[in-house]
């Protein structure tokens, strides 16, 4: 085989097999160290966060990935292709312009407190720029009957950045973990909790920051249609109406109220971190 | 899923904690009671193995006349049928049929253990294993089987690669950071894996069938060609190819038979089904012409009566007609018809069908060309596996069955489960192919 | 290897231009008498291991092989015979292509098949691809009995188990002849192979087929000299003598058109 092997002599036969395996060997060589390469870069530039994310999106179900354009009826079908990132979506702003076309359903029929001085992010936290240019962040009101009571909530420190579609903070429920994404970039400056109806007061890293990812007006009644559809199967599979809402309106606590749905299924869908 | 009240085993509450969100798994005893006869037949073939590695082979049946056996033939069948593999990573990663993705992990896995599993029968099956890798120091550029042992360590490399990214979405694997932006960028660059995976699959698939086409003193084996490959080079690719998809809709069948769940949409099942069907249909029609051709010229030529073959008991003229007939024709006729394939029982049936019949190919092409006499005053000679053999095979055969139900349990195989779960009466929206 | 003092008698110098042979054999099956004398001392004089109790007719080393052959006809009327069977050291051996790391080799100066049983690890594709079942496995561990490691040749290198062993017309004998003919600065030797040496009636005859001269030669090109399914185009090196037809039809399985295993099969 090599040169150096007593009574070695080239042939045909060993130029094309040494050249194919060399390629082969080659090429996967040459890819691995792209890939550490890649992934080196990542870990200096700090990417890890954004990662997390879109690797996070990808594991999610069809169902899952709904455009929100889908939700209000302005697109037939469409799968979000861009982890509900709108301001790279291309069409984004052309659906922007359109009416929606389902008819807004009073939240109050659930009994649910979305105020319209609010931003939505997907998965249910709120955001509200005040006057000074800061902006405070807290978990919605199907978001916060998701948890009830948390056993424990993780908030990130005072000084602390935050990402888009990061991890803002971390609640505890009966032993599953829940990583509230954060909707905006930006430092934190205050923190609230539970006990506050706010958790985060952050500063934005830009002047002038992209919100358009963020769910507003009358696309927030839809989008949570379609949460509280989502919810009624993954708590109730069979069909047969759960007693999730109480007089009409929903429970405050709703793992209480259903001990034995599957809860950690439950927050990796409705909070995105599957 | 415990409830709240119920006290939460200490035990089963941290395993839980390694089960992909969201999915629904039995509860740890009964799958330690699903895994404990495995492991037992895992440890009977660990035990053969050691008799074989310490005492040699004259522990097996394993004989002069018979060089190859029982180890041979079932490496061939695992590993056509472990070509689900790299053909669904040809329809996803380089046609970009999307529709597979649904399967694509569990073919992964498949894919994986078929070879390791193969890798691991032939480390025993080899007389001196410690000097396999004399191969690569002083290969032989005309064997058959240099072509094969250098693609298969290079595939098994590459399925090592393609399982990674797998393993690491596991819940606990994907919080460590390295391991999640490892996997990320891994996964982006599946496509050259999956690229380089064809390549060797092709090559080696054919090689296998080759090293008998090849054979010039063996007439029932000897194939004539193209340049230096035999007909059954490609016989082989193509047969690979046909029943890879077909043991996916086994495999996945199977799985939700036992699991009692829905893993998949149907259409896909159609997909793969129609995938066999046309590429059997080509490869029966190619290994008609193929038989009369090696019937009336080839083994003629060689000294050899024409139809001589057959009339040795118990290979007589059923077998080519099982193989061709039954396992090919009727298989392909199954998973060809658009009506048929309406039918989920008959893509089983035509599924296994197939699978069975290039195991039976396998077969014929190992053990009936070994067992037929070649001198004029041979005897036509009889060779039955001992307990060792078998038992090394069920330890590999184990093998695979605890590292796909650990896949399986800790690994998210199937995406498509969690939205069938929730929507049971969805069956997709793919168009069907 | 490299040219090192002609006086180094462990390393003789290589010659240029060396003949080149090719060594064959006549077995003449109307003198074979199936007494087993080749089989024994070829045992002996390769170093192979006595039996061991597992050891069947099937897994047991016979690089030489007796066959006992008959015309398949009624009993009153059978004529029967035997085929001593070495490897056929094939011109075009099946065997030497198939093997995936290079342990078989056809030697260009002797024209003798090759086996480097300490390069082979034992896959035993060459087993399969032999259609003379002339190679053998080592099934087990070789063993002797104590005392009996004093009747080893020391000429020739026992196998271990795990590896494949052929017949290589007594290769230890052949560089004996070698080296002596190197020391005595010449290239003209030849050798007898232990079977040759050992038949009682002498129904063996070995030598060079390329000298026009030898009796190998001569006996080879006689017509009734035939070889061993000559049609799969392997050319064997060892001819087979008979006067009587019956036993030349064994040559190939389709002898005037019919099969001669015809009434053995079924079995």
């Amino acid at each position: 085989m090599f040169p150096f092997v007593d009574g070695f002599h080239w042939t045909v036969g060993h130029i094309v097999f040494l050249t194919a395996f060399g390629l082969v060997a080659a090429t996967m060589a040459v890819t691995m160290f792209f890939v550490v390469q890649r992934v080196l870069d990542n870990f200096r530039k700090n990417r890890t966060a954004a990662i997390q994310w879109h690797s996070d999106f990808h594991d999610l179900g069809e169902q899952d990935r709904r455009c929100r354009h889908e939700l209000t009826g302005c697109a037939a079908r469409r799968e979000c292709h861009n982890s509900f990132e709108c301001g790279h979506c291309a069409d984004h702003p052309r659906f922007a312009q359109l009416e929606p076309a389902t008819s807004a359903v009073s939240l109050d029929a659930f009994g649910l407190d979305f105020p319209s001085d609010r931003l939505y992010h997907r998965g249910h936290t709120w955001v509200r720029v005040e006057e000074d240019g800061t902006m405070t962040i807290g978990l919605d009101d199907l978001g916060r009957r998701l948890l009830g009571t948390p056993d424990r909530v993780e908030l990130p420190k005072p000084g602390d950045s935050l990402t888009t579609n990061g991890a803002a903070w971390y609640a505890f429920r009966n032993d599953s973990p829940v990583r509230v994404l954060s909707p905006v970039d930006g430092m934190v400056i205050e923190t609230g909790g539970p006990d506050q109806d706010w958790y985060l007061k952050v500063r934005p890293t830009r002047a002038n920051p992209n919100l358009a990812h963020l769910l507003r007006g009358a696309e927030v009644s839809a989008w949570l249609r379609r949460e509280l559809e989502r919810l009624q199967i993954m708590v109730a599979p069979a069909g047969a109406g759960p007693a999730l809402a109480d007089g009409g309106s929903l429970m405050e606590d709703l793992p209480q109220a259903q001990p034995d749905a599957n809860w950690d299924a439950v927050y990796g869908k409705m909070f995105l971190a599957p | 899923m415990t409830g709240t009240l119920a006290k939460p085993n200490a035990i089963e509450s941290a395993e839980k904690q390694w089960i992909v969100r969201g999915h629904e798994r039995c509860s740890t005893g009964k799958f330690m009671a699903w895994l404990s006869p495995w492991i037992g037949l895992l440890l009977l073939g660990l035990y053969a193995t050691y008799l074989c590695l310490r005492f040699g082979l004259g522990e097996t049946h394993l004989d002069n006349r018979f060089g190859f056996g029982l180890w041979i033939f079932l490496d061939l069948a695992v590993i056509a049928l472990g070509a689900g593999a790299f053909f669904s990573g040809f329809l996803l990663y380089i046609l970009k049929w999307k529709e597979i993705k649904a399967v694509i992990n569990s073919a992964v896995v498949l894919g994986f253990l078929c070879y390791s599993g193969a890798v691991a029968v032939l480390a025993v099956d080899v007389g001196q294993p410690l000097r396999s890798w004399f191969t690569f120091w002083h290969p032989n550029t005309h064997s058959m089987l240099t072509e094969v042992t250098f693609c298969i360590t290079c595939y098994l490399i590459v399925l090592s690669i393609e399982y990674l990214p797998i393993l690491l979405k596991n819940r606990k694997f994907k919080q460590v950071p390295s391991f999640l932006v490892f996997e990320w960028e891994l996964h982006k660059l599946m496509p050259v894996f999956a690229g380089i995976g064809v390549f060797l699959s092709f090559f080696h698939q054919g090689s296998l069938g080759g090293l008998f086409g090849v054979m010039r003193g063996r007439p029932f084996a000897f194939r004539e060609g193209f340049s230096i490959w035999p007909t059954t080079f490609f016989l082989f690719v193509l047969s690979a190819a046909a029943v890879g998809p077909s043991f996916i809709i086994l495999t996945t069948k199977l799985v939700e038979k036992i699991t009692g769940k829905r893993l998949v949409k149907e259409d896909i099942y159609r997909t793969l089904a129609k995938t066999t069907g046309v590429l059997l249909t080509i490869y029966v029609a190619l290994k008609c012409t193929d038989t009369l051709m090696w019937l009336n010229s080839t083994s003629v030529r060689a000294g050899v009566a024409p139809w001589e073959f057959y009339e040795f008991r118990p290979f007589g003229h059923a077998t080519l007609f099982t193989e061709v007939v039954i396992f090919g024709m009727i298989p392909a006729l199954l998973l060809l018809s658009r009506r048929l394939r309406e039918r989920p029982g008959l893509i089983t049936l035509g599924a296994a069908l197939a699978c069975l019949g290039v195991v039976f190919n396998r077969f014929v092409m190992t053990i009936q060309t070994l067992a037929l006499p070649t001198l004029s005053f041979d005897e036509f000679m009889l060779y039955l596996p001992n307990w060792v053999e078998y038992a090394v095979f069920g330890g590999v055969i184990a093998y695979a069955v605890i590292v796909y139900s650990l896949s399986y349990r800790y690994l998210n195989l199937f995406p498509q489960e969690q939205d069938l779960q929730l929507n049971p009466k969805e069956v997709g929206n793919v168009p069907v192919r | 290897m490299t040219a090192t003092t002609p006086a180094n008698p462990a390393n003789p110098p290589v010659q240029q231009n060396r003949k080149t042979r090719r060594f064959g054999m006549v077995i003449n099956l109307d003198a074979c008498t199936g007494c087993g004398a080749c089989m024994m001392s070829c045992a002996v004089e390769n170093n192979c291991a006595p039996a061991k109790d597992k050891i069947t007719d099937r897994t047991g080393i016979t690089l030489m092989r007796v066959f006992p052959v008959n015309d398949r006809q009624p009993m009153p009327a059978r004529r029967s015979g035997f085929v001593p069977m070495p490897c056929m050291q094939c011109e075009h051996p099946p065997c030497e292509s198939v093997c995936p790391q290079q342990a078989v080799e056809l030697d260009k100066l002797s024209g003798i098949v090759d086996q480097m049983p300490q390069r082979c690890f034992g896959c035993r594709y060459c087993i399969a691809a032999c259609p003379y079942h002339a190679r053998y496995f080592n099934w087990s561990d070789p063993e002797w009995p104590a005392g009996m490691e004093q009747t080893l040749n020391p000429a020739v290198a026992p196998r271990m188990r795990g590896v494949v062993e052929k017949c290589d017309f007594c290769h230890g004998r052949l560089h004996l002849a070698e080296d002596q003919a190197a020391l005595e600065g010449n290239d003209d030797y030849t050798y007898t192979p232990a079977c040759v040496e050992a038949c009682p009636t002498q129904a063996i005859v070995f030598g060079d087929l390329n000298d026009e001269e030898s009796e190998v030669t001569r006996l080879a090109k006689d017509p009734n000299s035939f070889r061993f399914l000559a049609k799969l185009g392997t050319e064997p090196k060892v001819y087979y003598h008979s006067e009587h037809e019956w036993r030349r039809n064994l040559a190939e399985r389709t002898a005037n058109g019919s099969t001669p295993a015809a009434e053995g099969r079924n079995s």
